[in-house]
């Protein structure tokens, strides 16, 4: 059971600060616009939280350029905008001089279509967090619990989560996060590791065959047995290896019950 | 508690990154999007004042009663935010009014699919109509065929039971003629046995009337006896005839002058035909033999110079000839053939005259010329 609401409630808390600035090619204006920045909540996905900017930067682009989506770039690369901001920040800051704030450029034009997805509402965003949200369910539960809950449930979830709402969002999250029936665990964790050229899952039990559990760095030697030294990071930090994997899946999650590690 | 440990270590980290990323921005972040926000606010204010400036600089040159000024200016600030509010909702309506507009470009989209489906359809019914009607036509001329078919066994149907009736009739026709004919070889057996009898009697008779003389002499010859008294007894007949014959038949005036002798030598020989010579006639005026053949032929000899001499041979005939004859004056030859015709050469240009099919010819052999068809 995920009782622990101290780490719930700091893991939910983890805001970044974040400078958007719009490209220079694609200003038309005289006037350069100024920066905008937000605290963007970690746990969150990016056009949840980006209309104000959008709107802010509207007034300089060119009038034929408007109705394109806009974009986010790092550091010369596009932004997938269906991983957790958390995620992306971990992964794609860390290993540099990490300043904040995170400064983010904007873009209207050139649509990168071969690197991410297009995005054209916040429907689209949600069905694929709702997608995530059952297949770590399946995972966990063989899928019976977040079949059994009614829209309204999956409504919370979802509103929850778009408006920063923790109490709201755990009411429902907390049933997934029971240990169904008699057993003590789940039946897989539902993870991925972040690598250079994309993510990796696999089908991992939390405790072992004679019944013990097991342990981050269990999982990390299923998963690349052939690395001896392997940096995991997940939140903006480096959970200790012999933290318990069962725990881990409960209280570290992200909203769509994945554990997002980021491997360097 | 053993995962103190960890728990400690975890929640000290996120704390951690807590303070420094988050606690240490929000604030500032906070009272810069209030600064910008004001900011933002202000400027437009800013515009929106040095529009009404200008404009209360144009009408401004009467404009004396400060208190009616300000109230204007109100009005005006007022209609402004309205008009602010308006451009909000217009682009508000202008959004939207995109959105319907990719909506009607999708439905036009999928009505255009429709179309185009529909169209198929309507090709594939009108195909198919085509081919029920074509089978139509085609049920409708079995159906046909079936009818006359059906009226073409009923009628053959009809005639086989009136041939049945035919037959069964001729059936006991059948049966009641060779009953007859049953009757008829029985009773021509009893009369043949009769006849038998009645011959042998009569060897007897004359056996018994003719051996006397000769019964020591031909005693021993046992079987041949009866054979020699009957040829013994012709022998007799025939001197006794001579004798009559010569004597009665003289005295009346006809009848042949020479003497009947039995032809001991033979005149003229030779082969007149391919196959068998069926019939032969001697003219009645001159010395000419007419004879027919096996080989369709009739040919006319000349033997009065005690040679054959061959005058002429008569074709037309389509099967063996079977019989001929002269009429009586020797120019006509009327032949008779298997082929169920009769003919008629004339003998001095030895030409076809008269070719007649007969549909009754029972015994050829029987025929002659009964009147002269001159």
């Amino acid at each position: 059971m995920a009782n622990d609401r101290e780490i719930l409630r700091e893991v939910w808390e983890g805001k970044l600060p974040v400078c958007f600035k719009l490209h220079p090619d694609e200003v038309v204006e005289l006037q350069q616009p100024d920066p905008f920045y937000l605290m963007v909540p970690r746990l969150s996905y990016f056009p949840l939280v980006t209309d104000k900017v959008k709107k802010h930067f509207l007034k300089y682009v060119s009038n034929d350029k408007q109705d394109h989506e806009m974009w986010l770039e790092y550091n010369g690369q596009p932004m997938k905008w269906h991983f957790p901001i958390g995620v992306l920040y971990d992964f794609l800051v860390e290993g540099e001089t990490e300043t904040l704030p995170w400064i983010v450029m904007v873009h209207f034009d050139k649509f990168p279509e071969t690197q991410i997805y297009r995005f054209s509402n916040k429907e689209m965003v949600e069905s694929y967090f709702m997608a995530c949200l059952k297949e770590a369910d399946v995972l966990k539960h063989r899928g019976q619990i977040a079949a059994n809950m009614q829209k309204k449930d999956h409504n919370q979830l979802w509103l929850g989560l778009q408006n920063d709402k923790f109490d709201q969002f755990w009411a429902v999250n907390r049933k997934l996060m029971e240990v169904s029936g008699e057993s003590e665990h789940f039946k897989y964790i539902p993870f991925r590791c972040y690598l250079e050229d994309g993510y990796k899952q696999k089908l991992v039990r939390p405790v072992t065959d004679e019944g013990k559990r097991k342990t981050l760095q269990d999982l990390l030697k299923e998963m690349f047995p052939e690395k001896t030294m392997v940096n995991v990071k997940i939140h903006g930090m480096t959970p200790p290896l012999d933290t318990p994997l069962q725990w881990m899946s409960e209280h570290l999650s992200y909203p769509d019950n994945f554990l997002h590690l980021c491997i360097f | 508690m053993e995962m103190a440990e960890w728990r400690q270590t975890i929640l000290f980290k996120l704390q951690n990154r807590n303070r420094k990323e988050t606690y240490c921005f929000q604030d500032l972040i906070a009272q810069h999007n209030k600064v910008f926000e004001s900011a933002n606010a202000l400027r437009n204010e800013n515009l929106h004042l040095s529009i009404q400036n200008e404009k209360l600089r144009v009408e401004g040159g009467g404009g004396s009663n400060s208190i009616a000024e300000t109230r204007l200016s109100e009005e005006v600030q007022n209609l402004k935010q309205k008009l602010l509010s308006q451009t909000e909702e217009l682009a508000e309506l202008h959004k939207r009014k995109g959105e319907n507009a990719q909506q009607i470009i999708d439905l036009n989209v999928k009505l255009q699919e429709r179309d185009k489906m529909m169209s198929t359809k309507d090709v594939t019914i009108a195909e198919s109509q085509s081919k029920i009607a074509s089978l139509d036509a085609e049920v409708g001329m079995l159906t046909h065929a079936n009818k006359e078919l059906k009226h073409l066994n009923d009628v053959l149907r009809d005639e086989y039971q009136a041939l049945q009736l035919a037959f069964n009739v001729l059936e006991e026709k059948l049966r009641k003629v060779q009953d007859e004919n049953r009757q008829l070889v029985d009773r021509l057996i009893k009369y043949k046995a009769k006849d038998a009898d009645r011959m042998n009697e009569e060897n007897d008779n004359f056996l018994n009337d003719g051996s006397k003389p000769f019964t020591s002499k031909l005693s021993t010859f046992g079987i041949f006896r009866k054979r020699h008294a009957k040829m013994q007894k012709e022998i007799e007949e025939a001197c006794r005839d001579t004798r009559g014959v010569g004597s009665d038949d003289y005295q009346e005036g006809y009848g042949p002058i020479s003497q009947s002798t039995l032809p001991t030598k033979v005149h003229v020989k030779f082969d007149g035909h391919e196959g068998e010579v069926n019939a032969v006639k001697w003219s009645p005026v001159d010395r000419i033999v007419v004879t027919g053949g096996a080989d369709r032929k009739v040919k006319l000899w000349d033997v009065s110079k005690g040679t054959q001499e061959n005058k002429a041979i008569l074709v037309g005939s389509n099967a063996g000839v079977m019989a001929v004859d002269f009429d009586t004056s020797g120019s006509l030859i009327l032949g008779a053939s298997n082929d169920y015709a009769t003919r008629v050469w004339t003998v001095s240009d030895q030409r076809l005259r008269i070719g007649k099919e007969m549909e009754y010819v029972l015994t050829i052999a029987d025929f002659c010329f009964v009147t002269d068809l001159h």
